[in-house]
């Protein structure tokens, strides 16, 4: 009998887990040199040295064009990226234990449809514009895609308890209610320029990234690591439904809102500062499913330190692949990983994790 | 220790499929719930291990209300057996094993050597060690089956309930795992189809129909003729043979 999925052992995971985090910061230190503006390594060591630590020459690396675009262009959406594929890669991890589904992706109960109607609201009718300014797509983006995973959740409480399938019919109502809405808004709107920045949100960018938002992205992308990390018991109980999990002592029922809601929050985080990546949080965790099975004590890590590093070189191959000129990040990932998508599901017998 | 349920109702889909249930299992015994399809075999064993609430009426384990029971706690006391459904996941047999250390683990608490040791007896129990690193869903029915009952096992609880696992699976596993349950000392409740299988396991016998529990007691005093004849309408034969086993002997529709 063949062995399905390679390292599966169990000390393997905890040596992948360190492989991974060191390759995260060996992809910042490497990305952070790659750019369309030829800076020399040296130079751009210096000046996060400087930044930093306060170490080198403050007329030649504190200020001018060669430190801003590197601490203020290039370093910025570097950690934006790692904290955005972390939040994406989870919130896929989890959505799928939810539903129950290995094909269910952060967006699959309605989230991303919130989030679009939120943005179209700041951007085609300037709500809260006055207010929050350039941030009010980001933020009602944020906004819409919270309420929509609330209302789906009290959807699926109505006339009894909330199950998987409830949850995925309440996200898909939901979902069409507010694409409806949306485009009903991009109908109304005069305003062409309004139509194609709103084209633009949707396509997703990281551009967008500077440190006081990066910081608190980064810091809650962690804390989300470290709770699914501490939730991996539940989450593989997930896998064998309700009755299952009720007669080995957990009720699915509060976890599993607490879950979305957490999910929720930081896919919300993610959209509110990249707007919509697609299939970085379908495609990072079934490639980790197939390598390491379904137990979330090694999935939940591995899916976000992976899916860190895969946005990260994505977006740097946004900035370099076409010469004076930035490919939307979330027209890369799709292109990057429909095929990546298609290809497994050729390849395998449709599951959650190896074996055919 | 000992599981009783108290005038209980319960209702599926607006129906009330439970009338009234006063069911008992004493410290390890092998009670046997018997009965036709649909008279409310699995529903009762549903409400005794919680995925089903009763509508009126409550169940009791070791006299204490199972409703004041935390579900971890619940499940420290009741493990179960069910006709299992093709699990859509990659978990290896130890893996799900493992899973039945659940109820006894804290949010935070990572698997012991302690918990391994169990789980590894309980792999022995019921001679899947071998299949130890084997991926679940790679298995035979039959072999499902013994890891989930290994699960069980893990779970380290008095009472084992037996929801009809057996229904698909060869004579010879029915054979080999009532003959394990019996060898495990625990209260054990099982739903039981096969009357042949009911009168040489089992302790007590309780015969549903309709929602109503018509009969209890020993199955010598319990399956008889006239008794298989009202409950499942057929003819039957039931005598003792020369081991001293009860036997039942159906005869077809068309000699009657």
């Amino acid at each position: 009998m063949k062995q399905n999925g390679i390292l599966r052992g169990r000390p393997t995971y905890l040596l992948v887990i360190a492989l991974l985090t060191a390759a995260v910061l060996l992809s910042l230190a490497a990305a952070v040199t790659l750019g369309s503006v030829d800076i020399s390594i040296g130079e751009v060591y210096r000046v996060i040295l400087f930044k930093t630590f306060g170490l080198g020459d403050p007329a030649v690396y504190g200020t001018g064009a060669v430190s801003d675009i590197v601490w203020f262009v290039r370093l910025p959406r570097l950690v934006l990226a790692v904290g955005v594929g972390m939040c994406l890669s989870l919130a896929g991890v989890v959505m799928q234990a939810i539903v129950r589904n290995p094909l269910a992706d952060p967006y699959v109960l309605g989230v991303s449809s919130g989030a679009s109607l939120g943005a179209s609201l700041a951007i085609l009718t300037g709500v809260g514009t006055g207010l929050l300014g350039a941030n009010a797509p980001g933020v009602l983006a944020f906004i819409g895609a919270f309420a929509v995973s609330v209302a789906v959740v009290a959807l699926a409480n109505l006339g009894g308890r909330a199950n998987a399938v409830k949850l995925l019919l309440a996200g898909t109502a939901l979902s069409s209610v507010c694409a409806a809405f949306s485009n009903f808004l991009l109908y109304l709107s005069a305003s062409a320029n309004a139509a194609q920045t709103l084209m633009r949100w949707t396509m997703g960018s990281l551009a967008g990234a500077e440190w006081p938002t990066n910081i608190p992205i980064l810091v809650i992308s962690l804390l989300g690591l470290l709770f699914f990390w501490s939730q991996f018991r539940t989450l593989n109980l997930m896998l064998l439904g309700d009755d299952t999990a009720l007669t080995l002592g957990v009720d699915l029922h509060r976890r599993r809102l607490a879950y979305l809601l957490v999910a929720s929050l930081l896919v919300g985080c993610a959209v509110y500062t990249a707007g919509l990546i697609g299939f970085v949080g379908l495609v990072i965790p079934h490639i980790v499913r197939i390598l390491f099975g379904s137990d979330h004590k090694k999935i939940v890590p591995i899916s976000a330190l992976l899916g860190a590093i895969f946005l990260l070189w994505a977006d740097v191959l946004c900035r370099v692949l076409i010469p004076g000129a930035e490919l939307p990040i979330g027209v890369l990932t799709a292109m990057i990983g429909a095929p990546c998508f298609i290809w497994l599901m050729i390849r395998r017998k449709y599951g959650f994790g190896g074996g055919d | 220790m000992e599981i009783r349920t108290d005038d209980l109702h319960a209702m599926l889909g607006g129906t009330e499929i439970l009338h009234g249930i006063d069911f008992t299992a004493g410290d390890r015994s092998l009670v046997g719930v018997i009965g036709p399809n649909g008279s409310g075999k699995s529903t009762l064993l549903k409400c005794i291990y919680r995925v089903l609430k009763p509508s009126e009426g409550a169940v009791f384990v070791d006299g204490q209300p199972l409703s004041e029971y935390r579900v971890r706690d619940s499940a420290k006391k009741i493990a179960v057996l069910a006709q299992h459904n093709f699990y859509n996941f990659e978990f290896t047999v130890q893996d799900v094993v493992l899973m039945g250390r659940a109820p006894h683990k804290r949010a935070l608490e990572r698997d012991s050597a302690a918990d391994f040791k169990i789980v590894h007896e309980a792999m022995e129990r019921v001679g899947v060690a071998s299949l130890r690193d084997r991926l679940f869903s790679t298995l035979s029915g039959g072999e499902q089956q013994r890891v989930l009952l290994a699960r069980a096992l893990a779970q380290q609880t008095p009472c084992l309930i037996l929801d009809e696992p057996t229904n698909h699976l060869d004579i010879k596993y029915q054979l080999e795992l009532l003959d394990l349950v019996r060898s495990l000392d625990r209260t054990v409740i099982a739903a039981i189809h096969d009357l042949n299988i009911a009168a040489m396991y089992c302790d007590t016998i309780f015969v549903m129909q309709s929602g109503h529990i018509v009969a209890a007691g020993a199955p010598r005093d319990v399956l008889t003729r006239s008794l298989i004849r009202s409950v499942y309408e057929v003819d039957a034969d039931v005598f003792t043979d020369s081991d001293g086993l009860l036997r039942v002997l159906f005869y077809p529709q068309s000699l009657v």
